[in-house]
Parts: C-alpha cells; sequence; structure tokens
C-alpha cells in the first residue's frame, strides 16, 4: 500500500487562494463597473434598449453643456472655497481643544456631536434654520442688525449656506487634527519657550511643520470628497415628488448631482458615464497637483 | 423614506467616484419569481397621506375580488427613484405619473405598449375621453391608461376678496388690479399678504394664448404669449413688490399638502391650482370661503376664455415587469367605472370616463362643480408627447427661474430657451 503523498501548495498560490475572495470581489463590483463605465461612455444607452456606439460624441456634447459648466463651477466653489475654510475651521477648534481645562473632554464631545446626526436629518433641520422668513440664523441677524439673506432661494447665498451647515460638521476632522497635535513632541515647545518664542512663532515654526503631513491627508482626502458633494445639495435642491431639480438658477447643481440626474432622470446613462470619467480626470489633477506641491510645505518626521 | 432616499444618495455617489457601478450592477441578477399560487405584484405610486389611502384602498379591494393576483401597494413619492427602479432588475410591476412622461418613457423603451393587452383582452377604450386618450400614444401605440385629468382654474379667498372688495377677475387687467388690491406690504417694504400665488407658469402662458410645442411637434418656447405670461408677473409683482421681497415672502410659506398652505392661510388671495383643491380644502381648511373661475385672459384675446392645461394621471407598466399580465388585469381594474368612481371621488379628481362627468358621487363634493365644467372648455392646452419632453421641462424650470430672479427679461429668456430646446427636438 501507498501512502499519497501530497505535493505542499506553493505560498505564492496559497496567497492569491487566501485573497480570491477579495479578488472575485473587486473584479464584480469594481473593476468591471470602471470598466464597462468607460465602454458606456463612448456609447448612447438608455439601459433599457443596448448601446449604441457614438465614438466621442457624449465628449463633445460636454462643451456645449452649460449645466456641465455650471456644475463643474459650483462643485469646485464648494472644494476651492469650502475645504480650506473646513480646514482652518477645525484646526482652529483642534487648537482650542488641545489647551489645558478640566472640561476638555466635554468640549471634544460638544464639537464631535454634530458629526453623528444623519446627515439627511441634519440638512432637513438646516432648512429650517436658514428659512429667510421663520430661521433662527436670519432671526439673529437681524438682533445683531445684519443683512439677512435669502439662503434658499438667493442664487447667491445657496452656496454659503452649504458652506455653513458644512462647518457645523467639522468634528472629524477637528478629531484628527487633535490627534496630530498630541503627537507634537513637548520638548520642541519646552525648547522654544527657553528662546522667548511667542504662541504665533511657536505655531508657524513647530506645530505647523510637525502636522503637515495629517493636514496633507485632510486636504487631499477633503477635496477628493468635496468634488463628490451631493447628499446636501440634493436635500437643498428638492422639490416636491422629488423631482430632478438644482436649486434657484442651478446654484445647487452639482457635478455629482448632475451625473445622477443624466443617468436616472434622463436615462442618457453614456453621457453620464462620460461626465463620471471626467470627474475622475478632475479628482486624479487636483490630486496630483497637490501632491506636487506638497513637497514645499509638508514636512515628515526625520527630514 | 430616509433609507431609501439614501440608497440613491449612494448610487449616485457612487457614479460621482468615477466607478459607474450601478449601470452595470443593476443588470448582474435576474429577479426572484415572487409566484406561489398567487401572483405578487409590486405597486408603488406617488399619491401619498389621505390620496395614497384612498389608492391603496382600490389595491385592496381588488386583491379581494378575487384570488389570482395579489397587488402589494406601497407609497412612494419620488419620481427619481420610481424610474430607478424601472431601469434596475429589481423592479415593480405597474405604477402611476403623469402623461407628459409617456414620450420620453416609451421612446426610451422605459414603458411596455399596451396594444396587445387591449386587443387580447378586447378591453373597450371607447369611454375614455377621446382627447385624453390620445395623449396616451406614441408613435402610434397606447402606452399608458389614464385614470384621472386634471384642469387648472384660478381659486379665490372669498373672505379676503370681498373684504378688498375686490369681484374674481376676468381679464388680465382686472387679475393686475386685483392683485395690487389684494396686496398688504409693511413700512418696510416686507409683504404681509400677496394677491396672487406664483403661477406654474406653463399653464399660465396657455391663458395668454401661449404654446411650448407647435402640431410638427417642435418648440415654440418664445411665444408671444409664453413671453406675455412671464411679463405679467414681472411686471405686476416683482417689480412692483420687489423680487427679493417675494422670494423672503414665499420662504415662509407652509407645506402645500396642510393646513399651513398659503392659500388656506390667507398668505395669498388667490391662487391657481387643480381640481383636487376641492378635497384639500375640505381636509386641510374647512372653514376656508372659496370660489374657482378660469384663468383670466387678455382683454383683447376673449376668444381665449376659458383656457386650462389639461394634464392626467396615468398608469403604465415598466418594460422590467416581472408579470405584465397581472399588471394589466390590475390595470383594468383600477380603470373599470366602478373604481375609477372611487378613486376619484375620494381625491376630487376629474374622471376620464365620459360616463362618468354627470355622475352624482362628484357633487357632493363642495366646489367640484367648477373644474366638471372647465372639461367643456374648447381651450384645452396640453404639451404633445416628444421624447425630449422630460429635458424640456427641466429647462424651462431653469429659464423661469432666471426670469422671476430678474437676470433676464421674458423675452431674452425665452429667446435662449427656444435655442436649447432646438437643440433637444434637433
Amino acid at each position: 500500500m501507498r501512502i499519497a503523498t501530497h505535493k505542499p501548495v506553493p505560498p505564492a498560490v496559497l496567497g492569491v487562494l487566501f485573497a480570491l475572495p477579495w479578488i472575485v470581489g473587486f473584479g464584480i463590483f469594481q473593476l468591471y463597473p470602471i470598466l464597462a463605465s468607460a465602454y458606456y461612455s463612448f456609447t448612447e444607452y438608455n439601459l433599457f434598449k443596448p448601446p449604441v456606439w457614438v465614438g466621442l460624441e457624449n465628449y463633445r456634447e460636454l462643451f456645449n453643456d452649460d449645466r456641465f459648466f455650471k456644475s463643474m463651477f459650483n462643485t469646485l466653489y464648494m472644494t476651492v472655497i469650502g475645504v480650506p475654510l473646513g480646514l482652518f475651521f477645525a484646526l482652529i477648534c483642534a487648537l482650542a481643544l488641545n489647551t489645558p481645562s478640566r472640561l476638555q473632554p466635554f468640549y471634544r464631545a460638544i464639537v464631535y456631536l454634530p458629526t453623528i446626526v444623519p446627515v439627511v436629518a441634519a440638512t432637513y433641520l438646516w432648512r429650517w434654520m436658514l428659512n429667510a422668513q421663520y430661521g433662527y440664523i436670519n432671526a439673529i441677524l437681524g438682533g445683531l442688525g445684519l443683512g439677512q439673506p435669502l439662503w434658499q432661494e438667493d442664487a447667491t447665498w445657496t452656496k454659503p449656506a452649504l458652506l455653513f451647515i458644512g462647518f457645523w460638521t467639522v468634528g472629524g476632522t477637528t478629531i484628527i487634527f487633535l490627534a496630530a497635535l498630541k503627537e507634537v513632541p513637548q520638548s520642541y515647545y519646552e525648547a522654544a519657550d527657553i528662546d522667548g518664542a511667542n504662541w504665533w512663532s511657536k505655531f508657524w515654526n513647530i506645530t505647523w511643520p510637525a502636522i503637515s503631513p495629517v493636514t496633507l491627508f485632510q486636504l487631499v482626502i477633503g477635496v477628493i470628497g468635496s468634488l463628490q458633494y451631493f447628499t446636501q445639495a440634493y436635500l437643498f435642491a428638492q422639490e416636491r415628488l422629488n423631482t430632478p431639480s438644482g436649486g434657484p438658477e442651478d446654484s445647487l447643481l452639482m457635478y455629482g448631482m448632475y451625473i445622477f440626474q443624466n443617468a436616472f432622470s434622463y436615462l442618457n446613462m453614456g453621457y453620464a458615464s462620460a461626465l463620471a470619467w471626467i470627474l475622475f480626470l478632475v479628482a486624479l489633477a487636483c490630486t496630483l497637483v497637490i501632491l506636487g506641491f506638497a513637497g514645499r510645505w509638508v514636512h515628515y518626521e526625520g527630514d | 423614506m430616509g433609507t431609501t432616499r439614501r440608497q440613491l444618495i449612494v448610487r449616485g455617489s457612487q457614479l460621482a467616484a468615477g466607478a459607474a457601478l450601478a449601470p452595470a450592477f443593476l443588470t448582474l441578477s435576474p429577479r426572484a419569481s415572487l409566484a406561489q399560487d398567487k401572483v405578487t405584484i409590486d405597486f408603488p405610486y406617488l399619491w401619498t397621506g389621505p390620496e395614497g389611502e384612498a389608492m391603496q384602498k382600490i389595491a385592496d379591494d381588488f386583491n379581494a375580488s378575487q384570488g389570482e393576483v395579489e397587488v402589494k401597494g406601497v407609497s412612494n413619492p419620488d419620481q427619481q427613484r420610481q424610474l430607478a427602479a424601472m431601469a434596475s432588475s429589481n423592479g415593480f410591476d405597474i405604477s402611476d405619473g403623469f402623461d407628459n412622461q409617456i414620450g420620453t418613457w416609451a421612446d426610451n423603451g422605459a414603458i411596455q405598449a399596451l396594444d396587445d393587452f387591449i386587443s387580447g383582452s378586447s378591453y373597450d377604450t371607447s369611454d375614455f375621453i377621446p382627447s385624453v386618450l390620445e395623449k396616451m400614444s406614441f408613435d402610434g401605440k397606447t402606452y399608458a391608461l389614464p385614470v384621472a385629468v386634471h384642469t387648472t382654474l384660478l381659486l379665490h379667498n372669498t373672505t379676503l376678496l370681498e373684504e378688498a372688495g375686490v369681484e374674481p377677475p376676468k381679464t388680465t387687467s382686472e387679475l393686475a388690479a386685483a392683485i395690487e388690491a389684494l396686496t398688504k406690504v409693511d413700512g418696510n417694504g416686507a409683504i404681509q399678504q400677496l394677491g396672487m400665488q406664483q403661477p406654474d407658469f406653463v399653464s399660465f402662458a396657455y391663458s395668454f394664448g401661449g404654446q411650448w410645442i407647435d402640431d410638427q411637434n417642435q418648440p415654440t418656447a418664445n411665444h408671444e404669449g409664453n413671453i406675455a405670461a412671464l411679463q405679467f408677473w414681472v411686471d405686476n409683482v416683482l417689480n412692483k413688490y420687489g423680487a427679493d421681497n417675494v422670494k423672503r415672502f414665499q420662504s415662509g410659506f407652509g407645506e402645500y399638502a396642510s393646513p399651513q398652505n398659503p392659500f388656506y392661510t390667507g398668505k395669498v388671495a388667490m391662487v391657481t391650482d387643480g381640481e383636487w383643491q376641492a378635497r384639500f380644502t375640505q381636509q386641510y381648511a374647512p372653514d376656508l370661503k372659496w370660489t374657482a373661475a378660469p384663468i383670466p385672459v387678455p382683454d383683447d384675446k376673449p376668444e381665449l376664455e376659458g383656457t386650462s392645461s389639461i394634464a392626467s394621471s396615468i398608469f403604465f407598466i415598466p418594460s422590467n415587469a416581472s408579470d405584465a399580465d397581472a399588471a394589466w388585469a390590475f390595470m383594468q381594474y383600477v380603470m373599470s367605472p366602478d373604481a375609477m368612481r372611487d378613486f376619484t371621488v375620494a381625491l376630487a379628481n376629474l374622471p376620464t370616463r365620459q360616463s362618468l362627468l354627470k355622475d352624482k358621487a362628484y357633487e357632493e363634493i363642495p366646489g367640484m362643480h367648477y373644474w366638471l365644467e372647465s372639461l367643456s372648455s374648447k381651450n384645452l392646452k396640453a404639451m404633445p408627447n416628444v421624447p425630449w419632453g422630460q429635458e424640456y421641462g427641466t429647462e424651462i424650470t431653469s429659464t423661469i427661474d432666471e426670469v422671476i430672479n430678474l437676470n433676464k427679461t421674458p423675452e431674452q429668456a425665452l429667446n435662449e430657451l427656444q435655442e436649447k430646446a432646438k437643440g433637444l427636438a434637433g
């Protein structure tokens, strides 16, 4: 009788086998859709009839499409203004929370609390807070003798209104900054104190360089997230029966919403895919630019 | 509602990520059949609140009336979600919508032609109001059946009109005078009461002789009647009281289907609206005294008298329905005289069957006669079904936006819209 001997499975094969569930999932749910959307972007496709190859027509059409430019402008507005302002605001909060105080845990909870409110509920709440006639915000502004903007009706104020509610949920970013601030070695500050450095020079020469990798990370994540801005604008612009809407003069029409409307309201899936790929390229370009300039202001430990 | 909306949003943001997940994703698995001994069909409807309950009752009655098909109804007042479901592998079997969607949907292949069902079951369509039934077709095929038809009138708050000594206006110059007499502004220019609520300009334009698409299915966005309708609003409301003041006033308006509707609370004295107001006012504002009359027409165009938009609520079967035969059985039931009467009386909607127009059941609804009478007008206007109707609608909305924000004159804005519309139609 011979005993069957198994050859040991090569580690490389074993590794692939273990990773297989993920590879299959990635292939079916990510890689295939990505490639499919690239193909669809060269077709006219409404989901009901087979796609028809139209070459570059969808991409050509973009340049004659006012809404494409409008939605791109709105999204870049939210990104270029909203992300730096949000980071600035979060950093201020983190610095304030980093000062020693017995109530510090309490303050941290307060700052973080808004981020756990479901975004849909929070946005509906803010719609009322920002109501031009009955909202608390305008009541406060009026009490201070300031102007009372038409936050949701006037195209110049709709995006500032969104920025405003964005600052309310700055807690997540703040917490990450706070963790970074805790990591800055105390000995640097002690040395600076001995040299008689003031608050600003300690911040600018120690704190800022020390947390710069975290700032870079938050900037990149923030920009990518902002380019996909959707929920709050969608809910602000919402109308009865949830028909497609972009708010006053399309001032709330974000790029993601426009993709969605083309795909699911107008059934232009091919055009929507082309829009999605343009967004991908824009996000890629933004990230590369940010990383390209990062060398000038980001300092890693040991550099 | 939260979850469903979130699902939509998630799908939207997945697309935005550059990975257009949804389209490929949705076609993956074939729909599992729910059939056991009874066939179950899914029926989401756009009606909500008391109207939704009335629809649910029709579905329940149908379920009780036979043993073969079980209709699972659910209120879903979300048109974007509806269409997303129609494009997915996990859709529904039958639902409702509006006649202006038929062109786009039929052209896309999203909904099924009903001709085979109609001929197969020798279904008699001769009782439907011919002009309404005609709107159910696209490219020579019938794609839907109408359960209710809607016209638009001008409603007046009797108390406010009497207070101001104003008679219900018949011409646009009388309307302008009425708006002025019925608008109250405080010392700071803030509006306390507005003579008329901003109308739906698509139907308002019809009363000025306007038109949006002509008989050759070509856009006529800059028709002089359309310009005149928008100009009327600019001259008599926006320039007079300030566009910002009007917007600020409107921002405080309560929910449409609630006692806080600005017409019920007396914030606006007149409003253009549909026949369901006969029931809404009963439900939400039982003490309100009101009358209704056709929307005023220009003094020099008396031939336009009685002009109204006409639209209908439709039932359709999506192309991805799992059991179209069962859906057709339910559709026939909904369209039957008894069910249609029950439903349209419950909602105070106009029936689409000629045999029901004189039915006594509608008489018990106070004010319903105004709209029943309006149906005999020679000037009922609707947009023809065109494949680009949906996108044209969106463009019209943003054009009107530009006008009411006074960024462009009506003429300028509508000329630009015409150019865009030609692109859509071409």
